[in-house]
């Protein structure tokens, strides 16, 4: 959420901290700052407000409360506080069909107001948070809802039929298929009918039963706000944040109200906001307050929450005295009272999250600052159980990677098998995979390829991961072991499967059981979950290998091209000489040499290798290396080896 | 022969077993689809909570299971099945593949592998979490390490923290400055609860952070895509 500084200023007054010390006081002790951007004159902040703290925080009050907290010093100025003075009126009603839905409900009347542009300090404020100004009514609402986090709505009072001397609103669910007609959403210039299934609330012009908006959500294209407007009623509730969340996420209209509502802002709110709205809209529009109605079902103010103090240094480990603790929690604005080593606590009234101990032991663990907390590592104690799973996975694995197989752990996700997925990320991704063959047999074909760039003399993978199998009772997991050889880079020979049958012995010596596997097209896979059963249990872990240090390399993508050189070379020389001087000839663009053979006909030695070539930025063509390769031939004859 | 090569997550979990088990940290773990129930419930974050919008979720059609089942959206659950079955002192650790519903990219795949820690005990506390991580760090990394602290929220714990670390002194390129590592807490009162736990007797931590990321910080991988292609370009680095 985007917080300027000189709006939070007004509520900090001339004690307020410089911007710098606001980003480290809310990082260190509240919220993570995404941002800082200097823009007009202020400094403006995107502060990522908690899921918890959004029913206080989703402001810029709520902000500038939550630095007065962490300095200490109160604020000068807080529109929580100002006492609201709207006399009654009984030209509003207001019916409420669903009180869990809507426990509160108020509305105001307004007359004489001109509508037209905002004054400058009202467009800058919004300007700072990036709203465009509309026209002087509806920025009202807007400024109200950034300042302390209650939505508001206008109507245009003379466009919303009186009855018997009254406005009527009603709070009703919709029924299926009821359509409300909706004010576009910003940045889209369409205005939006909406069908509703019948859960959600609405507001509705109760003399015709119309709806007029949904609740918390959306305001509707009924008597909207013009230039011509000069009589206002405006709206300012408290909607179920379940319900609003579920409406909002349902028609995928998430805006700046609807994210408010969500997150249970106080229900003191309205009355606080109605006192502000009224004022503020006297003040740049003119006009006259005639009252209001509060329609206020049920109440909830936040508990009062035994904290004991023993309890909140055994948690957080710390010592902290019991002043230093009631200290801590005057300055949220919490009321303790104190009695035998326990706070009674009581959060201020917008702070909807204070709820339980652990809530208020986090507040002063926070604020007294986490740098304070000693490190202390927990005495080792035995292990009580090993881990089956992993203790044969491991000896599995490291059988395998001796056996030269290198491992891969693939996608879970696979574009067709047994059991799909509800909602999938992608077309290829639709469902889980029951086996590992597919995956693997990509990877196969995939790597051979890079035979020769990766100076292998075979492809041979294996991954050890689960599968999903649909069953009458439902899905069964099992972790499989698969494993593929391919031998040819042309594809498979019926030698990969000869080969598989031997690592199927070697497997079964290691795991002292017989393990059968029958390969087809180089590719094999036994159930991990189903040996475990028949194996010894083991006692202890063995000890992982010590692992060298590693730094990646980010590889290229381009293909590689090979070339074979064989050349005759007298009786002593090295193979790493030989290798040296094609290397050196072969320039930077060879990424790997392979020594292929050597044999000894009629007294001379041969020997034959591979270079690899390739780049980091393009496809090479057999004509780049044309020179390349008259180079190497030319540096074995200056060796004084004959190429053959 | 030559020896073929280790996948790096592999390796590292190795590692991370090897450091916990010395002080008596389980290799627990769980099921991969997981109930909703122990997805989220367990967790503390009810349907329809805000909560559940930071987890992207992939469920599996209600005509394929008997109750409403995710592929894992973390490894939490692990630790509410442990300790349902288990009497604290509960030391696990939970290294295994997680879901995500989300777009991919270079530091972002739909399926990515966590490590969730917990301990539960009498007395535990955040100077436990704390030395804990601390411990794990500086083994793993080979060096002096400092952790530090920021307030976060997760449903399943009460205080809840954003860790930090930092490397002292080393030569890597991740010495000397703050890098985010995981969320982690004190378990909250409900989830010892649900799990038959009595919270006025036992309290615990529990962490949680992403084991590719950890790859991106060990050996400076760029693309944690990478880690799941199989392509062995990349894993016949390691």
């Amino acid at each position: 959420m985007l917080v300027s500084y000189n709006w939070i200023k007004e509520y900090l007054g001339d004690v307020a901290p410089t911007a710098t010390a606001v980003v480290a006081l809310l990082g260190a002790h509240a919220f993570e700052i995404e941002s800082v951007v200097e823009k007009a004159g202020d400094t403006i902040f995107d502060v990522d407000v908690l899921p918890n703290r959004s029913s206080d925080c989703l402001c810029q009050r709520g902000i500038a409360r939550e630095v007065a907290t962490l300095t200490g010093l109160p604020l000068v100025h807080d529109p929580l506080t100002i006492a609201p003075a709207l006399v009654t009126t009984d030209v509003i009603s207001v019916t409420i069909e669903d009180e869990a839905a809507c426990p509160r409900f108020t509305a105001s009347l307004i007359e004489g107001i001109v509508v037209k542009e905002s004054p400058p300090w009202l467009q800058d404020r919004l300007a700072a948070l990036g709203q465009r100004s509309i026209n002087n009514i509806v920025d009202a609402t807007n400024y109200v809802m950034y300042a302390i986090g209650q939505p508001l709505h206008a109507y245009d009072a003379e466009k919303f039929p009186q009855v018997d001397g009254k406005w009527q609103f009603g709070v009703r669910r919709a029924t299926a298929g009821e359509v409300v007609s909706l004010i576009a959403e910003s940045g889209k210039t369409d205005d939006r009918d909406v069908v509703l299934k019948g859960t959600e609330l609405l507001i509705v012009d109760n003399t015709s039963n119309t709806p007029i908006g949904l609740a918390g959500v959306k305001g509707g294209r009924f008597a909207g706000v013009s230039s011509a407007t000069t009589k206002i009623i405006v709206e300012a509730a408290h909607f179920d944040p379940v319900l609003t969340r579920q409406t909002a996420r349902g028609l995928g209209i998430v805006i700046d109200a609807s994210k408010r509502f969500e997150n249970e802002p106080s229900r003191e709110l309205p009355l606080i906001a109605q006192s502000q709205i009224n004022k503020l809209i006297i003040d740049i529009a003119g006009g006259e307050s005639k009252g209001m109605i509060d329609i206020f079902l049920a109440k909830k103010l936040p508990p009062t929450v035994m904290v004991r103090q023993d309890r909140v240094n055994a948690l957080l480990g710390l010592s902290l005295t019991k002043n230093e603790m009631t200290d801590l929690l005057l300055r949220a604005g919490i009321t303790v009272v104190e009695n035998k080593n326990v706070f009674a606590c009581t959060g201020p009234f917008e702070r909807t999250d204070l709820l339980i101990e652990a809530d208020f032991i986090e507040e002063i663990g926070r604020m007294y600052g986490y740098d304070k907390v000693l490190a202390v590592v927990p005495e080792a104690v035995p292990l009580k159980e090993i881990n089956e799973r992993h203790y044969y996975s491991e000896k599995i694995r490291y059988s395998l990677i001796n056996l030269g197989f290198s491992e891969v752990i693939t996608s879970s996700f696979i574009k067709k098998d047994q059991i799909e997925l509800f909602n999938a990320l992608a077309n290829d991704k639709r469902y889980v995979r029951s086996s590992l063959i597919e995956n693997l047999a990509e990877t196969l074909n995939k790597n051979s390829s890079f035979i020769d760039l990766l100076g292998m003399q075979a492809v041979r993978v294996f991954e050890i991961g689960t599968v999903f199998n649909k069953l009458a009772t439902g899905i069964e997991e099992r972790v499989m072991v698969g494993i593929g050889v391919r031998q040819a880079a042309h594809g498979y020979t019926q030698k990969d499967d000869q080969a598989l049958a031997v690592i199927a012995e070697q497997l079964s010596d290691i795991l002292n059981t017989k393990i059968t596997l029958t390969p087809k097209q180089g590719l094999v896979e036994f159930d991990l979950t189903a040996l475990l059963t028949t194996l010894p249990m083991p006692t202890t872990y063995e000890p992982v290998p010590v692992a060298a240090e590693i730094v990646y390399q980010a590889f290229s993508v381009f293909p590689a091209i090979s070339r074979d050189v064989a050349m005759w070379v007298g009786g002593d020389v090295e193979v790493s000489v030989v290798s040296t001087v094609l290397e050196a000839a072969a320039g930077p663009l060879r990424v790997r040499t392979t020594h292929l053979d050597t044999f000894e006909k009629d007294g001379r030695i041969s020997l034959a290798f591979r270079l690899v070539f390739q780049a980091n930025d393009r496809t090479m063509t057999d004509d780049e290396l044309t020179p390349v390769m008259v180079a190497v031939y030319d540096a074995v004859k200056k060796a004084g080896f004959e190429a053959r | 022969m030559q020896s073929g090569h280790q996948h790096p997550l592999t390796k590292m979990i190795a590692e991370i077993n090897s450091i916990f088990s010395e002080i008596g940290f389980v290799f627990a773990d769980g099921p991969e689809a997981e109930t909703e129930v122990y997805n989220f419930d367990r967790l503390n974050v009810p349907k329809n909570h805000p909560a559940r919008d930071m987890q992207d979720t992939f469920w599996f059609k209600s005509s394929d299971v008997s109750e409403p089942t995710v592929l894992r959206t973390h490894t939490s659950p692990v630790q509410a099945r442990y300790m349902e079955v288990n009497e604290p002192p509960i030391r696990v650790i939970v290294p295994g593949k997680v879901f995500r519903n989300e777009a991919t990219d270079a530091t972002h795949e739909a399926q990515f592998h966590q490590l969730e820690g917990l301990y539960v005990d009498k007395g535990v506390h955040m100077g436990h979490l704390k030395g804990t991580i601390e411990h794990f760090f500086s083994q793993f990394f080979s060096g002096e390490v400092e952790v530090r602290f920021r307030p976060s929220f997760f449903p399943f714990v009460e205080p809840g923290v954003e860790v930090d670390m930092m490397l002292k002194g080393s030569k890597s390129k991740l010495a000397d400055k703050w890098i985010e590592v995981m969320g982690a807490g004190m378990v909250h009162p409900e989830v010892l609860k649900g799990s038959g736990i009595d919270p006025e007797i036992y309290s615990g931590f529990a962490f949680g952070m992403g084991i590719d990321r950890l790859a991106v910080m060990k050996y400076g991988i760029n693309d944690v895509r990478d880690l799941y292609t199989g392509d062995l370009r990349f894993v016949n680095q390691f």
